[in-house]
């Protein structure tokens, strides 16, 4: 894998973490800060042939492999799946009725 | 009405008192008499996950409170980086808490768990159960098209799988399927029990999420990414998809809830045997 094919991993793997972080500062969350850690840390093997540095970009394809795979799954989910029954509220709201305990 | 509120309040409470392990039995008797209709919606109650390090054992925390298994065991993990990755798996619940797209919190959770009280050696002859039915020993009995592309595809992940374990395995193409030799399963059920109890569990699920021994090994060992080895898994499906058509809600789902399920079987082998991860101080040996 090349230099270019590492950071674009990299890239897509924090774009991936952006989506499912709730932290307002991606820098703060600490698996982003881990991730880097170990770019950092294996980065400086490059010319060698390092047996971990081939796990550490194995598993940072399949990490992002499964962040993507999880976020796609939901969305064709959110996208096709029934959205239930109408609530009794809505049913209401639709008739123009207002429920026992609404105000007046 | 009374009925109504309390089921409301009650699957939060059951749900908060799971996750936390503050288990009132007296709460839990009142609950089953009483009909949940809200099962699915289990909101998300904590604002910040975060990892907690005591002596190199990680655990996980939805605000204050420590994650627990669905037993009520303290939920114990060795591994930095996958503490970290369970973490993010609670962090990426938005409004619902899908506890089913959760690989890596069902992995740990069964591993510490252990429900069925399973053995390594039970869980291995499980694993290499599927051998006998493995996706890519089964080939189509006409010479058609399928099974061109089986030969092209499926033929050089035979070949290497075959010498880098040393094993010789063949193909079928008639119903009553492949002849496995004993030696041949001598070989896999050493290899595979030379993992820890927590990566033969990941195996586990790899396999039963492919259907396929070979294909799940050659996963792990680098030699096949994860996205094609779901493509590999499902070779029939996406020839026929591809000259029927394709189904988004069916085909695309499928797809990436496998990619999903051996991305995560992959990752916690990984982050299971590798010492590198298991204590982070130390460093990368180079070979």
């Amino acid at each position: 894998m090349s230099h270019r094919e590492i950071v674009s991993t990299l890239r897509r793997l924090i774009s991936e973490i952006r989506y499912i972080s709730s932290e307002k500062k991606l820098h703060d969350s600490l698996l982003v800060k881990y991730i880097m850690m170990q770019f950092h840390k294996y980065k400086e093997t490059d010319q060698q042939l390092c047996k971990a540095q081939e796990e550490m970009k194995f598993l940072a394809l399949s990490y992002l492999c499964y962040l993507q795979s999880q976020r796609r799954f939901e969305e064709i989910h959110n996208q096709y799946h029934a959205k239930g029954e109408r609530s009794v509220k809505e049913t209401a709201d639709m008739v123009g009725f207002k429920l026992p305990k609404d105000p007046k | 009405m009374i009925l109504n509120i309390f089921a409301d309040i009650l699957p939060k409470c059951l749900a908060f008192n799971r996750a936390t392990g503050n288990f009132n039995k007296k709460l839990c008797y009142q609950i089953l008499l009483i009909p949940n209709r809200h099962y699915a919606a289990l909101k998300r109650f904590y604002r910040r996950t975060g990892i907690l390090n005591s002596d190199g054992k990680f655990e996980i925390t939805l605000d204050q409170r420590k994650l627990k298994t669905p037993k009520g065991n303290p939920f114990i993990i060795n591994s930095e980086p996958l503490a970290l990755a369970v973490a993010a798996e609670w962090d990426a619940q938005k409004e619902k808490i899908w506890q089913s797209s959760m690989h890596l919190t069902a992995l740990c959770s069964t591993a510490i768990d252990n429900p069925n009280n399973l053995t390594k050696s039970d869980l291995v002859q499980h694993i290499m159960s599927y051998l006998d039915t493995d996706t890519v020993l089964f080939q189509s009995s006409e010479a058609d098209e399928l099974y061109e592309l089986q030969i092209q595809e499926w033929e050089p992940i035979l070949k290497w799988f075959c010498k880098r374990y040393d094993v010789k395995l063949e193909a079928a193409r008639d119903i009553s399927g492949p002849t496995i030799s004993h030696e041949t399963k001598n070989v896999l059920t050493k290899h595979l029990s030379s993992f820890n109890f927590w990566a033969v569990h990941g195996f586990s699920f790899g396999v039963e999420a492919l259907k396929s021994v070979i294909l799940t090994l050659c996963c792990t060992d680098r030699h096949i990414s994860v996205e094609k080895a779901v493509l590999l898994s499902c070779l029939e499906e996406e020839f026929q998809s591809g000259h029927w058509g394709r189904v988004e809600w069916a085909h695309d789902l499928n797809q990436q809830e496998m990619q999903a399920r051996l991305a995560a079987a992959v990752l916690f082998i990984q982050l299971n045997s590798s010492s590198t991860f298991v204590q982070s101080k130390q460093q990368c040996v180079a070979a």
